[in-house]
């Protein structure tokens, strides 16, 4: 449709592409590069880029601690946790506001919106007297207990503008065979929304794994996530950037598996919030 | 009996009271009534009960401690009154004045800069060939990543001793001194720019979809018409993409107000307070010194902040609906 582009053109497009590309991967491949280095050459000036002695002594290090494995399990656990019951409470009301006829009902999507943008820190201080007053700093429960206030409020927000698409003459359909709306909502609705909800679900997981103020505040010595073992790699006698680097690369799996493989999901939940109205 | 006489004595004073409480209890009533009805609101029920216990409570709380002088260092825990003290006490508090003022400017920069610059990665990678779309999901990368693994991986390459980026900028002739974390007038653009690594691809995403649900009929006559691709793209794309600029400024702003991992990695709101945000500076008073008093009053200021904001965010969107 549009004129052919000349040369010059052409030439700063790739420029900018490969100036764009270099800017936003070369921090995540030094971290790879810094994980596979030896103490001595991550600190070598001139730094190197390509050609060092490479080396697994790192990750072996790391994974000879039994620590390590405690962390990936506690960030196991709380995601898992979160997930699950943002997914449980956030689902169904998501389709109760893209369904309901009820204005009450169908304008609490913005109460959920509002929740969503609270600052973390504001929530945090009450949430930590509250837990702190029932004995519960250092569980699980708490933790997920907070991840779910936020990420739940994004699953009815993502679920909410999914449900209007899906048409609706199937669930009228049953209703008129007698069914309920509670089975109308699992048997007919939840099947059709599988995506929608494929996409929830990678949002909640990456935000979950990915918090650290809250489980700063919450965790004890044993229920300390990946991000908090991070920084222990610091607090100890030395600090080593090379195991620093390899609990970072724990900590970023979720992270690149989601961009690179499940793409269009995790797009369809970063637009849901800006797009849609 | 005697009793009732009396009470209707006095209802001449009352009635207007009376009947406006008897209004709202009976208009409750016919809401409670109808939310009953609707089949709906049962699926609605769990999370509504779930949201008020674990966070509107909180938030309750959260006022009332900010009214009491409660410091969790006390030995006795004694919760002291003091009614509003608490924020008069944030008014006059300079670090306060300098994190607000820090934030204003974090916010400002990253925001406009990350709008500008992913809009140019949308143009950039907008054609749905197979490198673009190759190349555009390895840029989702940096904002699905943790915040604190960001900080931390720019921290080591801020470093003044062994870092790629003071390196090359010693080799360009520039002096970092103790490395841009570390240089009062540095430490705020070197963490801006972290946050622009991060956040820009979550700008180019937004506007990938904006550019996306553009009418194709504009572009045809425009095209027709002999329009060049920049003439086109000034008096078509940019005022067609407004509304997406709009939400996509608010998101970013009621976003960026929330940073605080990135700053805990990096410098601590160091060096002096240069990059002291009022989320780290709520956080030290209250997660660091104890002063749950204090740090509550200063929570629910930010609270009516970003609330005030967010509201603007939601009116704009609900209105682009219409």
């Amino acid at each position: 449709m549009h004129k052919k582009r000349s040369i010059i053109e052409k030439i700063i497009l790739i420029t900018l592409s490969l100036l764009a590309i270099a800017f936003f991967l070369f921090p995540i491949y030094w971290l790879l590069v810094t994980s596979l280095k030896f103490g001595r050459d991550a600190f070598a000036i001139p730094p190197t880029w390509l050609f060092f002695d490479a080396t697994l002594k790192n990750f072996s290090d790391v994974l000879a601690q039994s620590k390590t494995f405690m962390f990936i399990k506690n960030s196991i656990i709380i995601t898992s946790g979160t997930t699950f019951l943002s997914l449980l409470l956030g689902v169904p009301a998501g389709y109760a506001i893209a369904r309901s006829k009820f204005p009450l009902v169908k304008n609490s999507a913005y109460f959920f919106l509002l929740l969503l943008m609270l600052p973390p820190v504001a929530m945090l201080i009450p949430f930590y007297l509250i837990m702190r007053d029932l004995g519960l700093i250092g569980t699980y429960t708490s933790l997920i207990l907070l991840n779910t206030v936020f990420d739940s409020a994004f699953v009815v927000w993502m679920m909410r503008s999914y449900f209007a698409d899906v048409p609706q003459e199937m669930e009228e359909a049953a209703l008129v065979d007698g069914a309920s709306h509670f089975s109308a909502f699992i048997k007919v609705a939840l099947p059709l929304s599988v995506p929608g909800i494929i996409a929830s679900a990678l949002y909640t997981i990456i935000y979950s794994w990915n918090d650290f103020l809250f489980a700063l505040m919450l965790t004890s010595p044993k229920t300390k996530t990946i991000p908090l073992g991070i920084l222990a790699s610091f607090s100890s006698v030395e600090i080593s950037w090379g195991k620093m680097a390899v609990m970072s690369i724990f900590a970023i799996i979720p992270a690149v598996i989601i961009s690179l493989f499940l793409n269009r999901y995790f797009v369809q939940g970063l637009t849901a919030g800006a797009t849609k109205g | 009996m005697l009793c009732n006489v009396r009470m209707s004595a006095q209802t001449g004073i009352r009635t207007h009271e009376t009947t406006g409480a008897t209004l709202v209890q009976s208009l409750t009533q016919t809401i409670i009534k109808k939310l009953k009805s609707d089949p709906y609101f049962w699926l609605l029920f769990p999370l509504l009960l779930y949201v008020v216990l674990i966070a509107i409570y909180p938030l309750f709380f959260s006022f009332r401690i900010s009214l009491f002088d409660y410091r969790l260092t006390d030995p006795n825990q004694i919760q002291t009154f003091v009614g509003l003290k608490n924020y008069i006490r944030a008014f006059k508090d300079p670090i306060v004045l300098i994190s607000l003022t820090n934030t204003l400017i974090f916010v400002a920069g990253t925001v406009s800069i990350e709008l500008l610059l992913g809009l140019g990665l949308a143009l950039l990678f907008s054609p749905e060939t197979k490198l673009a779309q190759f190349v555009r999901s390895f840029l989702l990368i940096p904002m699905a990543l943790p915040p604190l693994v960001v900080g931390l991986i720019w921290k080591s390459l801020y470093n003044a001793d062994f870092g790629v980026i003071p390196f090359y900028l010693k080799q360009l002739g520039m002096d970092v001194g103790r490395g841009p974390l570390g240089e009062l007038s540095l430490a705020m653009p070197a963490v801006i720019l972290i946050d622009i690594w991060q956040w820009t691809p979550l700008l180019m995403v937004i506007f990938l979809a904006g550019l996306k649900s553009l009418p194709q009929e504009p572009y045809e006559a425009a095209y027709v018409d002999g329009s060049s691709r920049w003439q086109s793209f000034i008096y078509l794309t940019l005022p067609l993409m407004k509304p997406t600029f709009l939400i996509a400024f608010l998101l970013r702003t009621v976003q960026s107000f929330k940073v605080f991992d990135t700053i805990y990695a990096t410098t601590s709101g160091g060096p002096g307070n240069a990059t002291t945000v009022l989320n780290f500076h709520i956080y030290t008073v209250g997660l660091t010194f104890f002063d749950m008093g204090y740090a509550s009053a200063l929570a629910n200021i930010l609270l009516i902040v970003v609330t005030v904001l967010s509201i603007i965010y939601i009116m704009v969107m609900t209105r682009r609906q219409l």
